[in-house]
């Protein structure tokens, strides 16, 4: 009986792993998040498949003895259960390898945090001298807690913000989230705080192979950024700054999604990254810079003229 | 071997006293730990079925992309309310109210020490979840499963849904304080002659370990409640930013309730499988010592955790590395838990019964959430999978694996006490098949659907997406699961009037509730036992063998039958004892 039921076990278990042998290849891309496109993206995609590695071997073992005990202790007419305890030392020998384990993790924890809050200034074709000369301007020459607090002062007059950004160097954007969307400011040259005199709603532009520093915070309830393709999530939380960075290596759209409920139109709070070419950037940012100022000159206008807009009476 | 029916109390009778159905208001009034252990079973396993609806409902809406079903309000009112519908009118009061019923058995008490306390608490729960349900009626609360500000200032709530929810809540959380105070009390003063510490059952060490829990988290989550409500209603500011107030540290009171809720429900989950198994597999538990250790560590370990929530939020690295120290420091005692349980089973003859079965698929299904936990205490893996689908679906796997299989456990092993009737086996093992392939299918999915980035509590995903298909999948794979928690349900409800009668011990356990008639009178015991060892109806047995074989008395009230006694006497646990004359 014994024999049998083991050998059942052994096919079930062997049907099993081919099954999942079969399958792991075939399937990758259904277990595989969402591709990297950022230097800290593809430091938590390893982080990722490590723990996923783990985790699964622990669920294994855990699910493989259970299914084993169930099916090879089976109660039998023949059978006297094992009148027998924890001997001495018994529950250290097993805490061991638990704390071994627990220990691997926990260092290839912390050096995995570090590798994705290092900010990656280093580019394709540096700028001589550029890269350090402008992280000391926005105090970055040690990398900041990322996404960590440190409240960092509403970004100061970048000059890779405005106009052509040097190849490599950072470029500081500033996300701001209300119910329910997003509004980025591209800080220009002089500006100390808002109003910003360029910004977007929704869709961030970003020049590609350049690394970008996001502030986030919030106008009002508590907001997630998070693009999958470009990082981890950081929470957008009122009165307070997060900081998180990328440097995208394509051109393209990348999408995101709020992911901390903030009310009804939690759902449709929608993030798109498109990363452009450095020209494309700055062309971006002198185009809405104009259709900005075009806009806000037009409303003070109507407003000297005590007039309404859409029936509205401005203050 | 003729399967002869025997009195499992092999000393002492009491059948004399008459059976007496109680009425409603006796039910609802009586102070009895019995009788208020089964307040809160009931209030528990209602909110059970509510919770599966709910989950049905959300998962209805999910089904297919931009999904017009369920519009966006009410799908976030039904999101608010399923989360704590789970976690503190379901799981928190069963594992409350089982503490409440067996452990004054376990531990050989009359009684309890603070009746009236006791029942306070359970009033306190069924009035929380009558005004969090009541609020139905009018504005229910929107906020998100744990009302943060400053979504749940008055600013962007201002419906009254939220102060339902915070007095619901709140009401619920004071009834689990005061039902633990009476708990731990009882616990430290009324134990039976000769039942140390070191010879109280696993379960009844889970709940002590438990109510202490409650004592430290419970009033966390009242002070942050009283706070939000100074907030909305009496202009205070301790969560608004915009005048210098903290919303975070609203997160981190509530975080650390709800991990002490979250470690509530393991400490429950292992507490049933640490007295099932050795039960079933007619062995000594492994080592009871292990289980008293590895308990109060799994409670201290998951409170100091609570920042594991919180790997997003602009708080200091070093606050994270702390959190990822405490969350992976839990895989030592939590892994010694499973280790006890199946070096339990290992090497025994196990019994296929329902309280084995949903025991190990319990275990099962809460190693998945476990090692999903595993994986997003990694602080990277936590920037990428928090608040997504994947990690929700670990908190649903924990609850479904505790609370819900674990749960129908001890249902199974002691509803013979509870009702006198054994539940029906078939219905029991079709629904835990449902639940299993409902649980691990709707794990995957979900996970999937997380990796790829679709975060928890959306009312519609969107076209385009990858999600499409894993969403129909979790969907009916949720079906499924509700199908089968509700056939169990639906089993316990039938079973409660209708199961074969069981007898007093129909599981030959080592343990004193056992001793005790089924249901047992008020008094519990006649005879309150003399306790020489962990297990001490084994004693029991042995001596009324040793006595009947002295005096060649072959009456079978004596001598318990083989069949109906199926326990041989184990190797003592607690080799320093002896067995004897135990009965004072």
């Amino acid at each position: 009986m014994a024999t049998r039921s083991l050998r059942v076990l052994a096919a079930l278990v062997a049907a099993l792993a081919l099954t999942l042998a079969l399958a792991v290849p075939a399937q990758a891309s259904v277990i595989a998040p969402r591709a990297a496109h950022s230097p800290n993206a593809d430091d938590i995609r390893v982080a990722y498949w490590v723990m996923l590695a783990v985790a699964a071997v622990v669920f294994v073992a855990i699910n493989g003895a259970l299914l084993f005990a169930l099916v090879r202790f089976r109660e039998r007419r023949s059978r006297r259960p094992a009148q027998v305890a924890a001997g001495r030392g018994a529950i250290l020998r097993a805490a061991a390898p638990l704390a071994l384990l627990a220990a691997a993790i926990l260092a290839f924890g912390v050096i995995k945090t570090d590798d994705a809050r290092h900010v990656a200034t280093a580019s394709a074709e540096p700028a001589a001298g550029a890269s350090g000369a402008l992280l000391a301007q926005v105090g970055l020459a040690n990398p900041p807690s990322i996404p960590g607090v440190s409240t960092p002062p509403a970004a100061t007059g970048v000059p890779g913000a405005g106009g052509a950004a040097p190849a490599g160097g950072p470029v500081v954007v500033n996300a701001v989230g209300q119910q329910w969307l997003w509004r980025f400011d591209y800080p220009q040259p002089g500006e100390q705080g808002p109003p910003y005199s360029t910004f977007s709603y929704n869709l961030l532009v970003v020049p590609v192979g350049t690394t970008v520093i996001l502030n986030v915070t919030s106008v009002d309830v508590l907001h997630r950024f998070f693009v999958p393709a470009l990082g981890g999530q950081v929470d957008a939380v009122p009165g307070q700054t997060s900081q998180t960075w990328f440097r995208a290596d394509h051109e393209g759209v990348y999408g995101g999604q709020s992911t901390s409920y903030s009310g009804s139109g939690y759902s449709v709070m929608r993030i798109w990254v498109k990363v452009v070419s450095p020209q494309a950037y700055a062309a971006f940012l002198k185009r809405k810079k104009a259709e900005i100022a075009k806009a806000q000159g037009f409303v003070k206008q109507k407003i000297s003229q005590q007039a309404t807009v859409g029936g509205v009476k401005l203050p | 071997m003729t399967p002869t029916i025997a009195p499992a109390r092999p000393e002492l009778v009491t059948e004399g006293i008459p059976a007496r159905r109680a009425g409603w208001i006796e039910r609802a009034t009586s102070a009895d730990h019995k009788s208020v252990g089964l307040l809160y079973l009931g209030g528990a396993f209602a909110f059970l079925a509510v919770a599966v609806t709910e989950l049905v409902l959300l998962r209805l809406q999910l089904i297919v992309p931009e999904n017009t079903l369920i519009n966006p309000v009410l799908f976030d009112r039904i999101s608010s309310t399923s989360a704590v519908t789970a976690v503190l009118l379901f799981a928190l009061p069963l594992a409350i109210g089982l503490y409440s019923y067996v452990v004054p058995l376990q531990i050989g008490a009359r009684g309890v020490a603070l009746p009236r306390v006791n029942l306070l608490g359970a009033w306190l729960y069924l009035g929380g979840a009558a005004a969090i349900y009541a609020s139905f009626a009018w504005r229910p609360p929107e906020a998100g499963f744990a009302a943060m500000p400053p979504l749940s200032n008055l600013l962007y709530s201002p419906t009254n849904g939220v102060d339902a929810w915070i007095l619901g809540v709140g009401m619920a959380v004071l009834g689990f304080v005061c039902s633990s105070v009476n708990m731990v009390t009882t616990l430290r003063n009324m134990r039976a002659p000769g039942m140390a510490w070191r010879r109280v059952p696993p379960f009844s060490l889970a709940g002590a370990v438990t109510s202490c829990l409650m004592l430290v988290a419970g009033p966390v989550m009242l002070a942050a409640l009283t706070m939000l409500m100074i907030d909305r209603r009496f202009d205070g500011i301790f969560f608004n930013a915009i005048q210098n107030g903290a919303p975070l540290y609203y997160q981190h009171l509530a975080w650390i309730f709800f991990n002490a809720a979250y470690a509530a429900i393991l400490i429950f989950a292992f507490g049933v499988a640490l007295e099932v198994a050795p039960t079933f597999a007619r062995k000594p538990l492994f080592s009871l010592r292990a289980a008293a250790i590895c308990l109060p560590a799994v409670a201290a370990l998951a409170v100091l955790a609570w920042m594991q929530n919180m790997y997003t939020a602009p708080i200091p690295n070093g606050f994270r590395i702390f959190a990822m120290v405490v969350s992976l420091a839990l895989v030592v005692p939590v892994g010694l838990l499973f280790v006890n349980v199946i070096a339990t089973l290992w090497g025994g003859a196990l019994r296929p019964r329902g309280a084995l079965l949903f025991a190990v698929g319990g275990m099962s299904v809460l190693s998945l959430g476990l090692a999903g936990e595993l994986m997003y205490s990694v602080i990277p893996v936590g920037w990428q999978l928090d608040n997504t689908t994947a990690a929700q679906v670990a908190t649903v796997d924990v609850l479904v694996g505790s609370g819900v299989l674990c749960g129908f456990a001890a249902l199974h092993y002691w509803l013979p006490k509870l009702c006198g009737r054994a539940m029906a086996e078939g219905p029991a093992k079709a629904a835990l098949a449902l639940i299993l392939v409902g649980a691990y299918a709707f794990d995957a999915f979900m996970f999937l659907a997380g990796v790829k980035g679709q975060p928890a509590d959306i009312y519609k995903f969107f076209q385009g997406q990858g999600l499409d298909g894993l969403n129909v999948g979790a969907s009916v794979a949720a079906f499924v699961l509700a199908a089968g928690v509700l056939l169990e349900l639906a089993n316990a409800a039938w079973s409660w009037r209708n199961g074969r009668a069981a007898g007093h011990d129909p599981w030959g356990g080592a343990t004193l509730e056992w001793f005790a008639l089924s249901p047992p009178p008020v008094h519990n015991f006649d005879a309150v036992p003399d306790v020489r060892s962990a297990t001490p109806l084994h004693d029991i047995r042995e001596f009324v063998r040793r006595r009947a074989a002295a005096t060649g008395d072959r009456s079978p009230q004596a001598a318990p039958a083989p069949a109906a006694s199926p326990a041989p006497e184990p190797a003592r646990a607690d080799p320093g004892t002896e067995g004897g004359a135990p009965v004072s």
